[in-house]
């Protein structure tokens, strides 16, 4: 019997050992999911003890900060429509949103770090404050990307190629975000909200183009097939072609805009000669090219840093047909931005920085400080890169044919007097419409501190309407104390 | 006096031999460690509102000048009981009172109240039954008290949470069943260890396998089937659950044949196969045991808002008052392990495990120790009765298992729970005296 009895106490004790376990399970790995589900009470709860942080841009300009109504808190945005998409809001009805829900454990102050003050806070019966965040916008950058788009759809990015410090990430058309939850009218016995208005809009404002978009990159992609070109064979630089205004590919017959005559490379690039980037396409094969697309992040998301990481923003990645299944007609129209291939604008201001930074594209980011209500840094971004998306030698040839296009070619309404300036145009054609106009570039050519995309829809040539718009961002930018 | 006290105990030893065993010395010890620990409880619990006076410090100095009290009696009178189950059941009351009051200090000063009635319970049951094998004779007593017991409540009971397994009388409610439940053990301890040989070897054979007679199985299957029948009309799953699991134990112990723990557990498969066809409010609890989120608002809400207490922790806890175990239905009943794991984190709900493991290895090592078979079933039995149970509980409000509504022993608010659970302790401890007396002489 005393066997039997043993038997039976391990068999209970196994019991508790696997209850133990579970409890770890639940209370480590399902932890985060269950604090954030919408049924836990504790998170409003929370909210509704501690002042939330405030959102700051680079030079601590407020872009979400709360002001007292009355006794109580009420969350403002001073930059209204400005940021809106990216910041994002809070509120009651509708969750949070953008960088607001994105930061939502440092402007709650629910970090680790956090835990030793809160519990310190509370013994001292203070106010309890979450930290305040730094991002790398700029409010003014911001806003003239905004005044430049007013009235038309289009979104700017700007980074600094040498950190990935997003400097700009500007949608039009945009919305306030400081009265979202005030009720318009009324539908079918439901109240309608300045939201449900937004969301039933159909020119999209509550959608972030600049990182969600999904455009034909037209010309501008020529970018990254003439990297690959040159990467795979620098010889490419001196490679000549006669262009007699088209190109026929498997009895596809692919129109050029000019009859170009001979050009090398350079003049190319310069005048956007389609059969010269579309030879060089195929010559450089399907494989090589998809994967010089893939190397320049196209088809990534610079956020997706495995399982438990929040994203700081919404990320499109853009896409593009799989090698396999290219055929000789589609890799020449892919190799000058149309056929399939999709980008969003922060994705084409990421290729022109990776030929500003010597082929090297820092990882993007937002986030610049996490600082406590004292004003202590707890968590400053380490720039960091991200892709290897070509070679030294081709990101410098690139760079100075870029040049060319500014001062001699279809970009020259992007110069800027006294700064070197490298870009490309396109001219994207759409099934919407008139072609979409791009603009990516750098400023100055020699040491890159900006990089920058421009779409506009519908807006006609890219040299004509997005140019100037790129230009005034770059001059801005470089204004920018610590650009 | 002392010497009356000790005939009373039944202690034979001389004083010297007393001296040289001194297990209360280290339970003295060890109450005055448990002490400091309700202390601070308390002591947070008065700097959280000032306001409501001294009353929570006062009742934990208090409640552990109650558990010494019980200690330094058992001193006097030579008690050689086993030195770890009271200072064991100390934690669990102070976590209990701690607990309550933070959540309600009404139902705190009501379980005070029974917690000093099941002490004086224990000492009543270590003086006056330290002679327990005369227990082995009155089995059929117990089996139709127990019936009894049961059968009341569906006539004159009262519902509770979903279960009709209290009675009233006058000023308070009684749940029989958790007094039955002792009965129950009882009488599989003196039924089994009378029939043990004839259970386990058979009086005939079919097919080459040795079987008991039906006059050796009969009364045991009666036993089990009645008590199972009255649960499931009183809906008290998770009572019925551990009268099983016991049962099987005890079986087990007895008999060493997994035949029929299998031949139980298909029983039971099939009964709760068939409860799960016939009865609405079992199908209901699989259903959101199995899926929580899709009843959210409505049966699943309880056990969601237990696993957003467990999880909402972290690893050291929220502290001490600052969880929100409001947010949790009958938090001071069932769900009070959600409610300290909130508080005191992952780290307190495992030590809170750690604890009943170590009353579980406690009460074997008492079955182990046992001079004879009766006593050894019986401390075995009430030991899996006390396992099972914090093990249903547990594993119930962290969704391990479907939700039963049982109490987890000493720690859950209820009067007839704390009793019979301080019986059960007061069992334990006269068997292993008996032992402590056998090897001190």
């Amino acid at each position: 019997m005393q066997t039997n009895i043993r038997r039976l106490a391990y068999l209970l004790l196994s019991c508790f050992i696997l209850l133990s376990f579970y409890l770890g399970y639940i209370n480590v790995l399902q932890g985060p999911a269950l604090a954030a589900d919408p049924h836990n009470r504790r998170l409003a709860a929370y909210e509704a003890k501690i002042v939330r942080g405030v959102i700051y841009d680079r030079e601590g300009v407020p872009l979400a900060e709360n002001k007292r109504e009355n006794n109580t808190l009420r969350r403002i945005y001073p930059q209204g429509a400005d940021a809106a998409q990216v910041v994002g809001f809070v509120s009651p009805r509708y969750g949070r949103t953008g960088l607001e829900s994105a930061y939502d454990r440092y402007l709650l102050g629910m970090t680790d770090e956090d835990k030793v003050k809160a519990l310190l806070d509370r013994l001292l019966g203070r106010q309890q404050a979450g930290d305040n965040v730094v991002v790398t916008l700029d409010a003014r950058l911001q806003h003239l990307a905004m005044q430049l788009l007013a009235g038309r759809k289009g979104a700017v990015a700007a980074l600094d190629p040498r950190t990935g410090d997003i400097l700009a990430l500007a949608s039009s058309p945009s919305f306030d975000p400081n009265n979202i939850d005030q009720v318009t009218g009324e539908k079918n016995g439901k109240p309608v909200t300045v939201y449900d208005q937004l969301q039933s809009n159909s020119a999209a404002p509550l959608l972030d183009r600049a990182a969600q978009g999904a455009y034909p990159p037209g010309s501008v992609f020529k970018l990254v097939t003439g990297s690959g070109a040159l990467a795979a064979n620098p010889a490419v630089a001196q490679k000549v072609i006669d262009c007699r205004g088209g190109l026929t590919v498997n009895g596809f017959y692919l129109k050029d805009n000019a009859v170009h005559g001979v050009v090398n490379f350079r003049q190319a690039l310069t005048v956007s000669c389609n059969t010269y980037f579309a030879t060089l396409g195929l010559d450089l094969g399907k494989e090589k090219f998809y994967q010089t697309a893939v190397d320049f992040g196209l088809t990534k998301n610079p956020w997706d840093s495995g399982p438990g990481s929040i994203p700081e923003i919404a990320y499109r990645p853009g896409s593009l047909t799989p090698a396999a299944q290219m055929s000789r007609p589609q890799l020449a129209s892919s190799a000058i931005g149309q056929g399939h291939v999709l980008v969003n604008p922060l994705q084409m201001a990421l290729i022109a920085a990776a030929i500003a930074n010597r082929g090297v594209i820092m990882r993007p980011h937002l986030l610049a400080e996490v600082r406590a209500p004292g004003g202590a840094v707890m968590l400053r971004d380490k720039p960091q890169p991200w892709l290897t998306a070509t070679t030294p030698e081709a990101a410098r040839e690139m760079t100075a044919d870029m040049v060319a296009v500014v001062n001699s070619g279809t970009g020259r309404a992007a110069a800027i007097p006294g700064v070197t300036v490298a870009g490309k145009t396109g001219t994207a054609e759409n099934p919407a419409g008139a072609p979409h106009a791009w603009f990516t570039g750098f400023a100055p050519a020699g040491s890159p501190r900006v990089a920058v995309a421009v779409v506009l829809e519908n807006a006609g040539y890219g040299g004509e309407a997005a140019a100037p718009v790129a230009r005034e961002i770059m001059r801005a930018a470089l204004t920018v104390p610590g650009i | 006096m002392r010497e009356w006290m000790k005939s009373l105990i039944g202690a034979r030893g001389n004083d010297s031999a007393i001296a040289a065993g001194q297990p209360r010395r280290c339970e003295l010890l060890l109450l005055a460690v448990v002490g400091l620990y309700m202390l601070a409880g308390a002591t947070v619990l008065y700097l959280m509102h000032p306001a409501s006076g001294l009353m929570a410090p006062a009742g934990a100095v208090l409640g552990t000048v109650a558990f010494i009290t019980v200690s330094l009696i058992w001193q006097v009178a030579g008690f050689r009981g086993d030195p770890f189950l009271l200072p064991l059941v100390a934690v669990f009351s102070a976590t209990s009172l701690v607990f309550l009051y933070r959540i309600n200090p009404f139902y705190a000063w009501r379980q005070f109240v029974w917690l000093l009635a099941g002490l004086v319970v224990l000492l009543l049951i270590t003086f006056l039954l330290h002679n327990y094998r005369v227990l082995a004779d009155y089995k059929y007593i117990y089996a139709l008290a127990g019936a009894v017991a049961l059968l009341l409540p569906i006539f004159f009971g009262v519902e509770q949470g979903g279960a009709r397994s209290w009675l009233n009388l006058g000023g308070f409610q009684v749940q029989p069943s958790e007094f039955v439940k002792i009965l129950l053990v009882l009488f599989l301890a003196s039924f089994l260890s009378e029939n043990r040989l004839v259970l386990s070897e058979g009086t005939r054979s079919v097919l080459g396998i040795g079987l008991p007679g039906p006059q050796e199985w009969g009364p045991l299957l009666g036993m089990w089937g009645i008590s199972l029948l009255l649960l499931i009309f009183q809906k008290d799953l998770g009572t019925a659950l551990i009268y099983f699991g016991t049962f099987l134990a005890m079986v087990y112990i007895s008999t060493a044949r997994v035949a029929y723990v299998f031949f139980g557990l298909a029983l039971f498969l099939a009964g709760a196969a068939g409860s799960f066809q016939l009865f609405g409010h079992v199908r209901q609890r699989v259903e959101v045991w199995l899926n929580p989120w899709r009843y959210v608002e409505t049966s699943g809400y309880q056990v969601v808002q237990s696993l957003f207490a467990l999880a909402a922790g972290g690893m050291t806890g929220a502290g001490l008052g600052a969880g929100h175990p409001g947010y949790i239905p009958a938090v001071h009943t069932d769900f009070i392990f959600a409610a300290i794991t909130e508080e005191t984190g992952l780290l307190g709900g495992m030590a809170v495990i750690v604890l009943y493991m170590f009353f579980v290895y406690r009460g074997f090592r008492i079955a182990l120790s046992a001079r004879n078979d009766f006593a050894a079933l019986l401390a075995a039995g009430l030991t899996a009765l006390m396992g099972l149970q914090a093990f249903i509980i547990i594993g119930g409000v962290t969704k391990l298992l479907p939700l039963t509504g049982v109490t987890l022993p000493f720690v859950s608010y209820g009067g007839s729970s704390l009793v019979a659970n301080f019986i059960i302790l007061g069992l334990l401890l006269v068997i292993s005296h008996e032992a402590g007396e056998y090897h001190a002489n």
